[in-house]
This record gives C-alpha cells, structure tokens and sequence, in this order.
C-alpha cells in the first residue's frame, strides 16, 4: 500500500509538470489539444493526490505503525477524529493536505472553465500546475509521507505510536488548518487569472468577475482559520491569549491584510478602471505571501509554539519564491501600458479616496507585521545576533493603524462615489459623530480613563451607527415606495445589492470584534495556592475550591479542581479546570474551565498541585470583560461574507430612457 | 500484484490525458469581440443605479449629483456608440456562420447593416427606411 501511494505521489508531480509545460505551449502556440490534455492532466493530479492522501488516512485509521509517519503522529487511543487530524499534524501530511488543496481547486477551475476564457485558461492551468509542481515536488523529494519504519532492509513496526502533540488535540484544532489552508491555498486562483490576463492582454475585467466569488470564499476561509486558531489558542493555551504576535500567527495574518485590501481596491477598478496596476500587485503580494506564510510555518526559519519543526524546505521556498516573484514583476512592468488608469481620482471627498486611505492602512500594517515578524532573521543575517520584538512593539504600531482602519470603516460608506460636498457630509455625518460623542462621555462619566479603550469605543459606536444609518435609510425608502413593512425592506434593500449590504454587515462584525479586543484594556487576573475548601477572590468573583479528583483513560490521566463561583455574593455554578498527562507523549497539558457571558469570561486554570503542599492546588483565574463579542462579531463577519456571496436581485435596472436621452445627444457634446 | 495495479494506473491516466477526440474539445467560445464593452457598459449602467440610489438617501448634493450624473451618461455614450460601431462592422463579416441566429424582422438595416435590439421603421445609422419594418 505504501508503494501505491508513493507511486501515486510521483505521478501526480509528473502530471503536475506535464500540465505546466503542455499548458504553455498550448497556450503560447494556441494548440488546443495541448491545452486540452493540460487540462485532463488537472484531473489527473487531483485523482492521484487524492489516493495518496487517502492511503495516508487509512494508516492513520488504522494505526499502522509500519509508516514512519503514523508511529509519530498517531497512537491507538486518541479517538478516530483526532486520528484522522494527524494528516495535517506532522510536516509531510500537512504538505500533502496543501497539494491536495491545490489539486481539489484547480481542478474545480478547469472544469467551471472549460468552454470559457478560451485564452486565459491554458495560462490559469500553468500557474496552477506550477505551483503544484513545486508542491509535489516537496511531497516527493523533501518530505515524503510514505516513509516506512525499517530494520537493516525488512519493514518493521512499533506497538504503539507516539500520539499527536495533546495541544493538537482539541475539537477546533482539528478544523483550524484546513480552514486556514483553504484560505492559504484558495488565493492561488485568482491570482492565476490576474497573471494570465495580463499575459494575454485580455480586455475587460473578466478576471475580476470570474473570481470575485473566489477571492471572498478564499477570504472568507483565512477569517474562519484565523478565528479558529484565536479560539484555539484562547481555550488550550492556558493563558487566554488569543492573540500573541507569534510569527505563525502573524503568518496567516499577512495575507489576509494584503486580501482585505484586495477586495476594496478591485471595487474601483470594476467601477473606475482604476488602480490596475495596485490590483495586481496586491493580489500578486497576497499570492506570494500565502506561500510566505507556509514557508515561515515550516522552514523553522522562526522560532513559535505554532510551527513545524526545522527542516531542509527553508531554501526549496526561498527558490520557489524568488523565481515566481521575478517573473510576476517582471510582467507587470512589462505590461504598464496595458494596465494604464481609465480614470482618475475627482475629489478628495470621495469613495475612492477613503478606499485609498484603507489601502495605505493596511499597506502600512502589513508592512510593520512583516518587519516585526522577519526582524530576528534580519539582525541574525546582520549582526548574528536574534532579536526578537514581542507584542509591545506589533501592538504600538498595530493599534493606531488598527482605530484608523476603524474610523474609514465607517467614513467610507457616508461618501458618495466620485465626490461629495461639504454640506452633505456634514449631514451625513451628523448622527454617527453624535453617537460617538455620546460613547465617550459615557464612558467618560463611568470612570474609563484608558485612552485607546476611549477612543475604540467611540469609534466602534460610530461606525454602528453609519452602517444602522445605512439600513434604514435604504429599507425606509424601499419601504415608502413598495408599500412594504421595515423588516421585508431592509430583506429586500440587501438582496438588491448584496455586496454592498453584505459588505456593511462584514464592516458590523469587526466593529463588534473591536469591542472584544478593546476589552482587553480591562482584563483582570490572579494566581492563588489555595488549599481544598478554601476561597479566593477576582473582580466580582468568589471562588472556593470544593475539591480536586482524578482519574484516567486510555489516553490522558487527569486531575480536575471542582470550583465553586458566587459573583456578587450569588452562587453562579461550578467550574472544573482540568490538568491532563497524556500516555503516550507524558506531556501535561491544561483544560481550562470558562464561564462566557456577554459582559466577561471567568477563565479559570487548574495550574498544578502545589510543591509545598499536596491539600493546596496552584489555581490561575482571569477575568476577561467583553471577550465574547469578539466571537460574536466573527459569526456576524461570517454571515456578511455569505450575504456578498448571494447573487444581487437588481441588476441594472436603471431607467435607460434617461440615458439614451443624453446619447443622443452625445454627438454634440464630442464636437 | 501492487505493480500490475501501479501499471493499470498509469495507463489510465496516460489514456484519459492524451487519447482527446476532436468533439472532446469545449465548444468555441461565443463570446463576440465587443464583450468587454458590453461588461463596460453593464458597470456604467451600475454606477448610474448606485449613483441615483445615494442620491435619494441624500448622499449628495443636487449639484454633485447632476455633475457626477452628466459624467456616467457622457461615458456611457461614448460606451454604446463604440458598441454600435464594432456589431455594425463584426456582423457583416461573419454574415454566413450557420450558427447565427436570425435577427428579428426590422432590426438590421437592409442598406447599411446596422443592428438594432427593438424593430424600427427607419434606420438609426442611415436613415433609410427599414424594408419590411414591422414597428
């Protein structure tokens, strides 16, 4: 079975490259056989991937432990899910889930496109192919899955294998990395339909079109994979951080800035015609900085609790990278003409000012993440020394950025497209500078002193209220018109233009996710060694610890404090934070107990026993205010990017008599 | 018994990337030389909605709207008489594709070709009457 899926695995590289090659040649030459077969060869990579995995997946299921790979990653107690997770645990099944990935979606590509774009698609399959080449070329020669155990020249096993790492073991660490590579991998499409259009000279923007709903799904796949992992890191971690600045985590945030920025920016060239040349770059940037990511994850080039473990990948990416980004900007400068602005910039006080603005934001964002998260490897290469810059550093940058980015989110939308005037600014802005001066004095009166907790508040209040003020005003009119109740309007007003509204609801949830994160500003905590039958105190919480137990499975020993809580005097039920060792790997880890509630967590870790005293347990507890909505706000982030995927109602019902009427008057104004 | 299955594999594969008919090919692509016009204008005429839209929620001021308004609309033109112009001139060469399908009575011009979506009595180009004009 091994042999069949190494052999599947070479056969998927040699298809992979025979696709690239026979692509560009269909492609350059316009040999549509050629071309054909490129295609059927997408198939054919797909299918081969796809038996490699799955062979990988039964040894897992199965625990043999003949596989190098299995007897690492896996051992006989861990439940079937997390068995099935250990594809993605280790350096080789995480690559081979990624070329899999690749596979599926091409694939997907080829046949969605294969009687359109007759001149982009053999160039769309050589980005594809290219990029899987390299893949299966990590799968093939660097990190092979398919490895066996061995004594002298016989296939040996092992009784038992070593488990998956226990952190990895936990429900949303089994969806993170998928999530996070759909996300990773997705953006790979619609840059190949940018290269190609711009290889082609293809006119119009049939690139943007054809991959809108790519770019958001893709989009839409790294927010759920960045949230997961936040939410990973929140629950197992131990220490309720959800966010640390760690070189993987700021890995996968990357590209999701360069993305964001993406989809605002395309929105004046489908509009305008304009900002060509940024697009490009932009997507090209998110492009190359997914596999950035992946090579930052894996090269072992940077230290973090996230990343794989030091391998040989390291100069296979910088070579991949190197040669894939000399090409893109050599294209691109080659095609400046072809990439030349329809139009230009009418006012200051317009939509496409304040999209600009976002884009130099998140430019500037992106750019400092990356800085931090490089600046050990610069001053290694540099003075051979590592230096590290810690969360301080990402979050004085990150935060202006962060309540600037905030304030746009909610200027844009009060700004009509092409310009506006003073007056009617000052109109639209009315309400929400209102209700975000009454934030702030509220907040003021209630005794908030904290500047950036101040100033996030009362722009989250504003952006809230321009995106309400949006809604209603929409679905008032709709509802005057159509005779409708409010409710059905604000339905209908979204479905007219379900980007847009869409869109405002997405700018809803990060609005709700600044509330979380600004809560952070008030975080309380404590460690106690308190003794069985003892109390403590956090915030409003009384905590008395009724008792610790223990016990055991076939996978992890356990001991569990049983808590007690009363806030404000009330008895509010029990907490039980657990402390695992698990079997295979006799590596502890910590099951936090959490009381979520929309105001605060209570987040309480059972750390151990205490040293001194077998009757006392070392107890960490948090009080985290608001932290909830930052959860609240991704699902609200999800939806809206649901709502942008659903096709618009309305398209172009506009009145063409008012047009023709100045057609035909056109002539004149020409002379 | 692993080799025969490697060997029945590859063949396959070989077999389905390179064993291509010529009716395995996709179909020729209907899109006409005029599409990303035609897209151009679909976006003028979105911008048009969007814009009147913004202007009833107040968005602008009546001077910005019809600034903005004259704008669209003097693009558009310039948009559709372009269009105009390349389906006038691609139809006439490609006059005998037995695919085409057959313009409705009144709607081409028997004297100068140009093409038109209603029927009309005369024509928009030349002004000659459209024989067998059915408005």
């Amino acid at each position: 079975m091994e042999t069949l899926g190494a052999f599947s695995l070479l056969l998927a590289l040699c298809l992979a490259a025979y696709a690239f090659l026979a692509s560009v040649i269909g492609g350059w030459k316009e040999k549509p056989f050629l071309a054909e077969s490129a295609r059927r060869a997408v198939y054919g990579v797909f299918v081969m991937l796809t038996a490699a995995s799955a062979i990988l997946v039964y040894a897992l299921m199965t625990s043999d432990f003949r596989f190098a790979y299995v007897a690492e990653r896996s051992n006989r107690a861990m439940p079937a899910v997390y068995k099935f997770a250990a594809w993605w645990g280790g350096q080789e099944g995480s690559l081979l889930l990624w070329s899999w990935m690749l596979s599926l979606y091409a694939a997907i590509v080829a046949w969605t496109n294969r009687a359109r774009h007759r001149r982009l698609m053999p160039w769309v399959i050589a980005v594809l192919a290219f990029t899987q080449t390299f893949f299966c070329l990590l799968n093939v020669f660097v990190e092979p899955p398919f490895q066996m155990l061995a004594v002298g020249r016989g296939v040996t096993s092992v009784a038992d294998g070593n488990g998956l790492n226990p952190l990895l073991q936990y429900w949303l660490m089994a969806i993170h990395p998928p999530a996070l590579y759909l996300g990773f991998v997705g953006f790979v499409v619609p840059f190949a339909f940018a290269f190609a259009s711009l290889l082609t000279r293809e006119p119009g923007e049939a690139w943007i079109a054809t991959t809108r709903r790519w770019s958001l799904v893709t989009w839409g796949f790294l927010s759920i994979g960045i949230m997961l992992g936040q939410g990973w890191a929140y629950a197992v971690l131990g220490w309720g951080g959800y966010w640390g600045w760690d070189p993987v985590e700021n890995a996968s945030l990357l590209p999701w800035i360069t993305g964001t920025a993406f989809l605002h920016s395309v929105m004046m060239q489908e509009k305008k015609g304009m900002m060509k040349v940024w697009n490009m770059v932009l997507i090209s940037a998110t492009y190359f900085l997914c596999i950035f990511g992946t090579f930052l994850t894996r090269s072992g080039i940077v230290s973090s609790v996230h990343a794989f473990a030091q391998s040989s990948l390291g100069s296979w990416f910088v070579g991949f990278l190197a040669v894939s980004i000399a090409v893109t900007v050599f294209l691109i400068l080659r095609r400046l003409d072809f990439l030349k602005s329809e139009s230009h910039l009418e006012s200051v006080l317009s939509r496409e000012s304040s999209f600009l603005f976002n884009n130099l934001l998140l430019l500037a964002s992106c750019f400092a993440v990356l800085w931090g998260t490089l600046f050990p490897v610069l001053t290694e290469a540099l003075v051979g020394e590592k230096i590290t810059v810690g969360a301080p550093f990402f979050n004085k940058v990150n935060i202006p950025i962060g309540l600037a980015l905030l304030l746009l989110t909610g200027v844009g939308p009060l700004i009509a497209w092409r310009r506006s005037s003073w007056e009617s600014l000052k109109r639209a802005f009315r309400w929400p500078v209102l209700a975000m001066g009454l934030t702030m004095a509220a907040l003021l009166a209630f005794g908030v002193r904290h500047f950036y907790a101040l100033v996030s508040l009362g722009l989250c209040a504003f952006v809230a209220a321009t995106v309400v003020m949006e809604f209603y005003k929409g679905a008032r009119s709709i509802a005057a018109r159509n005779q409708m109740n409010f409710l059905r309007a604000t339905v209908e007003l979204t479905h007219r233009n379900t980007r847009r509204y869409g869109g405002y609801l997405v700018h809803m949830g990060i609005v709700l996710m600044f509330i979380g994160y600004t809560g952070s500003a008030f975080n309380k905590d404590t460690t106690e060694e308190v003794k069985i039958g003892s109390h403590f105190r956090i915030g409003a919480y009384e905590l008395h610890v009724k008792e610790v137990t223990d016990g055991s499975n076939p996978n992890y020993s356990w001991q569990r404090a049983v808590i007690a809580v009363h806030r404000n005097g009330e008895y509010a039920g029990d907490l039980r934070p657990e402390r695992r060792v698990y079997a295979a790997s006799q590596q502890p880890t910590s099951e936090v107990a959490i009381r979520r509630r929309l105001n605060e967590d209570l987040y309480l870790n059972f750390a151990s026993m205490s040293q001194s005293d077998p009757e006392a347990a070392i107890i960490q507890a948090y009080v985290f205010p608001l932290v909830s909505w930052i959860w609240i706000g991704f699902y609200v982030l999800l939806f809206g990017t649901v709502v942008c995927l659903i096709p618009s109602k309305v398209k172009y019902a506009y009145p063409k008599t008012q047009v023709v009427g100045v057609y035909e008057r056109q002539p004149e104004a020409a002379q | 018994m692993i080799l025969a299955v490697a060997v029945a594999l590859t063949a396959g594969v070989l077999a389905f990337v390179f064993l291509i008919r010529p009716e395995d090919l996709p179909p020729a692509e209907e899109a006409p030389p005029w599409a990303h016009l035609e897209e151009k204008r679909d976006v003028l005429y979105d911008n048009l909605r969007d814009l009147t839209f913004e202007y009833s929620l107040g968005k602008l001021s009546d001077e910005d709207y019809a600034k903005a308004k004259a704008t669209l609309q003097a693009e558009l033109g310039k948009v559709n008489a372009e269009l105009e112009r390349m389906q006038v001139q691609k139809p006439a060469k490609t006059a005998k594709a037995p695919a085409a399908p057959q313009p409705a009575a009144g709607t081409v011009c028997p004297h100068c070709g140009a093409k038109f979506d209603k029927p009309l009595k005369f024509c928009g180009e030349c002004g000659k009457p459209m024989a067998g004009g059915g408005a």
